[in-house]
């Protein structure tokens, strides 16, 4: 990760920087996004009563956001970190669907 | 970034440039955290007027009431904290409603008026700054919150990448190069106290964890945070106004009831809705012994004192998330094992500013080649971070003790010291050498701790402060010893680079 | 709490011993393998002795806490003994344990 064999070429500098700002905007905001919404599902999924599941989310919920950050700036592409949010996010919602949080009033 | 080699090497990038950008933030927030561990022992000291005489608290709870009935009768709510052997004072809040502005006043419990004593913000103003900035509250809280994610990303990281964790986990190499002892010092700091570093950043994120992610409350209550709070066992249901002006009872009188059905005294008392006829009086108490952070309340009919609930048992996981804030604000904590969690806070800190540190020694410039842009930039927010923050903390220490008493928004005074001291030394270590920065930036805090206990005695001198004043001593005399270090370390360096620069010769 | 300090300081100082480099160190000749092994155990037993000792004093909720807490200051003190003392590690960690022996009396009934 060491810009040291990127600075030989001045036009991959550019391109290293990119690929930077675009890992850290998908970190912070991509992050955020799966967790909002593993939150928002865990709340309505898990057993035990609304209450206990609301808590269990909100203590669960910046778990899966460092994971998500890690998965981030792990992943061997930034297309591939993206990809990973991207397909998790879809699953995400489409569990939302199912179990009925956007109807009757959405879920703002 | 483009090809990474490695897990591990991604991991390293991570946690090398997530700890710089918000390092000298986590490091306030660490000092000032840390030092909220003694918020109530700051305040105590910073009102020297104030004696431990216990006064009555059903009289004091009345008095508190026809103060804030003569301020604010139309409020949205108030609060009272009665007095104790620990908090002589009465501490009332007011608000217009419930975005605030929260107006706050100490009174006395034997008057019902303004407390007299030294206008301050005590050890509150730095509990607050730990998770405000001294910003408006949900700028600042976002800010902190956003700082304790990286810091989290940071940690997680950091024991990815360090490969030894237990062959070198008691390795401190203070003899090889600086860079060595550096990240030794670094390590050690970090992995020693790593239970807490991890539990004390999830913890404080799940403290605000209701502001940072409302979605949870937002599909199961669709955004009832209150009904989430009552169901939940944290609080209890409050009522609808009435629409009719109504008439409390004295509030003694229902602190009084509430200490006759429980036998304990309530620490705080809030109303709400005050001029209403249904204004509801909530009696909160101190938390049963455990961990958890679950106050028990009972709600009272202000006019009738009657008795309206009180708050349900929490379940597991509400349980959990309130230990998760016991172990944060660690309230339980008698004296020994709050000297460790300070003593945990203190690590937490200086594995940020080793970090910190780290990071320009292991990019200075070889010989006495002149240093980047960059790197002076990391050097000197270093140096007016690690540096300058001790001195501004001592700066509001003596500010209290030296501002004339009688002085005009006198608290604002204090914090503008805070402030203008931090700065100024930022300033002043910025303009020095570089290689005498690090022991001249030290050794003013240092002699500003110190001087505290001076001051202490001559302005007040008195026998039950002298706790406070041996810790600022000690204080004073670990800023001195590290910039001791400091000084010795540059002269041990220059034969080393005088060494390099005949071999580059030769 | 100071039992389990000290149970973990001897504990923890038994693991530092059992590592060659800190051997090395404190007594000047490279550790053999039976010595390892029951450096090992001996630090397990320290560091089980103590958390034994922080449930005993503080009980099943704050015990845990107490001892963790106790596992940082101790290592702690392992690592600035062996920074800046190396060669009196030994002596405190031993002296550690009668220390313990007879405080526990008064840390238990309490």
């Amino acid at each position: 990760m060491s810009a040291d064999g990127v600075k030989a070429r001045p036009g991959s500098v550019r391109a290293y920087r990119l690929a930077v700002t675009a890992r850290v905007l998908l970190a912070g905001v991509g992050g955020y996004l799966i967790a909002a919404l593993a939150s928002a599902l865990l709340a309505l999924m898990l057993p035990g009563g609304r209450a206990e599941a609301v808590s269990a989310a909100l203590i669960a919920s910046f778990a899966i956001m460092a994971a998500a950050v890690i998965w981030v700036f792990a992943a061997g592409t930034v297309g591939r970190a993206a990809l990973g949010l991207g397909l998790a996010a879809a699953l995400l919602i489409a569990a939302l669907w199912l179990v009925g949080a956007f109807q009757a009033g959405g879920v703002a | 970034m483009s090809r990474p080699k490695s897990v591990r090497q991604s991991m390293a990038w991570l946690h090398t440039w997530s700890g710089l950008v918000v390092g000298w933030l986590l490091f306030a927030i660490f000092v000032t955290g840390t030092a909220s561990y003694y918020r109530t022992a700051i305040s105590h000291w910073m009102r020297p007027e104030l004696s431990d005489t216990v006064s009555d608290p059903v009289a004091a709870a009345s008095r508190a009431g026809t103060f804030l009935q003569k301020t604010m009768p139309a409020a949205a709510g108030w609060s009272i904290r009665l007095p104790t052997a620990e908090n002589p004072t009465v501490e009332v809040y007011w608000w217009p409603n419930f975005g605030g502005p929260f107006h706050h006043a100490l009174l006395d419990p034997a008057t019902g008026e303004r407390s007299t004593v030294r206008d301050t913000r005590g050890g509150d103003f730095l509990y607050r700054f730990h998770f405000e900035l001294n910003m408006p509250p949900i700028w600042g809280r976002w800010i902190v919150s956003a700082c304790a994610m990286v810091l989290l990303i940071a940690l997680l990281s950091g024991i990815v990448i360090h490969r030894r964790i237990f062959a070198d986990f008691f390795t401190f190499r203070r003899d090889r190069s600086a860079q060595r002892g550096w990240l030794d010092a670094h390590n050690v700091m970090g992995v020693l106290a790593l239970p807490f570093h991890l539990m004390i950043v999830y913890t404080g994120l799940v403290t605000l964890s209701s502001m940072l992610m409302p979605w949870a409350v937002k599909t199961g209550y669709r955004g009832d945070i209150q009904r989430y709070y009552a169901e939940a066992g944290l609080m209890i249901a409050g009522r609808p106004v009435a629409g009719r002006p109504g008439t409390g009872l004295p509030l003694g009188e229902i602190v009084s009831r509430a200490i006759a059905t429980t036998g304990e005294m309530p620490e705080l008392v809030t109303v709400a809705n005050p001029a209403d006829a249904a204004a509801t009086v909530t009696a909160y108490f101190e938390e049963p012994p455990g961990l958890a952070h679950l106050h028990p309340q009972i709600a009272y009919d202000a006019a009738t004192g009657a008795e309206l609930g009180r708050v349900g048992e929490a379940g597991a996981a509400t349980r959990t998330g309130a230990v998760m804030v016991g172990l944060h604000e660690a309230h339980f904590a008698a004296a020994p094992l709050r000297f460790l969690f300070f003593l945990c806070g203190l690590m937490g800190a200086a594995t940020v500013a080793t970090g910190l540190v780290l990071w320009t020694v292991a990019r200075a410039p070889k010989n006495v080649a002149p240093e980047g842009f960059g790197l002076r930039l990391v050097r000197i927010l270093n140096l007016g971070t690690i540096a300058g923050l001790p001195a501004g903390l001592a700066a509001y220490f003596l500010a209290n003790r030296l501002l004339p008493v009688a002085l005009d928004v006198r608290a604002e005074w204090e914090v503008g010291a805070f402030f203008a001291v931090w700065v100024l030394a930022a300033l002043a270590s910025a303009l020095y050498p570089r290689t005498r920065a690090w022991s001249f930036a030290l050794a003013v805090p240092a002699s500003a701790f110190l001087a505290i206990p001076v001051i202490d005695a001559i302005t007040i001198g008195e026998s039950r402060f002298i706790g406070f004043d041996v810790a600022m001593a000690l204080l004073g005399l670990l800023l001195l010893l590290a910039a001791r270090l400091a000084s010795r370390r540059a002269w041990a360096r220059r034969p080393i680079q005088e060494h390099l620069h005949m071999t580059a010769e030769a | 709490m100071i039992l389990s300090l000290l149970l973990a300081f001897a504990g923890f100082s038994a693991f530092a011993l059992s590592q060659d480099r800190h051997h090395r160190a404190v007594v000047r000749i490279p550790v053999s393998r039976s010595r390892i092994r029951g450096l090992r155990n001996a630090g397990w037993a320290g560091l089980g002795l103590s958390f034994l000792a922080a449930m005993a004093s503080a009980g099943c909720s704050f015990g845990p806490v107490q001892w963790v807490g106790s596992l940082t200051g101790a290592a702690l003190a392992v690592v600035g003994v062996i920074a800046f003392r190396p060669t009196s590690l030994r002596i405190i960690a031993l002296a550690a344990l009668p220390l313990a022996a007879l405080i526990a009396p008064l840390a238990l009934a309490s």
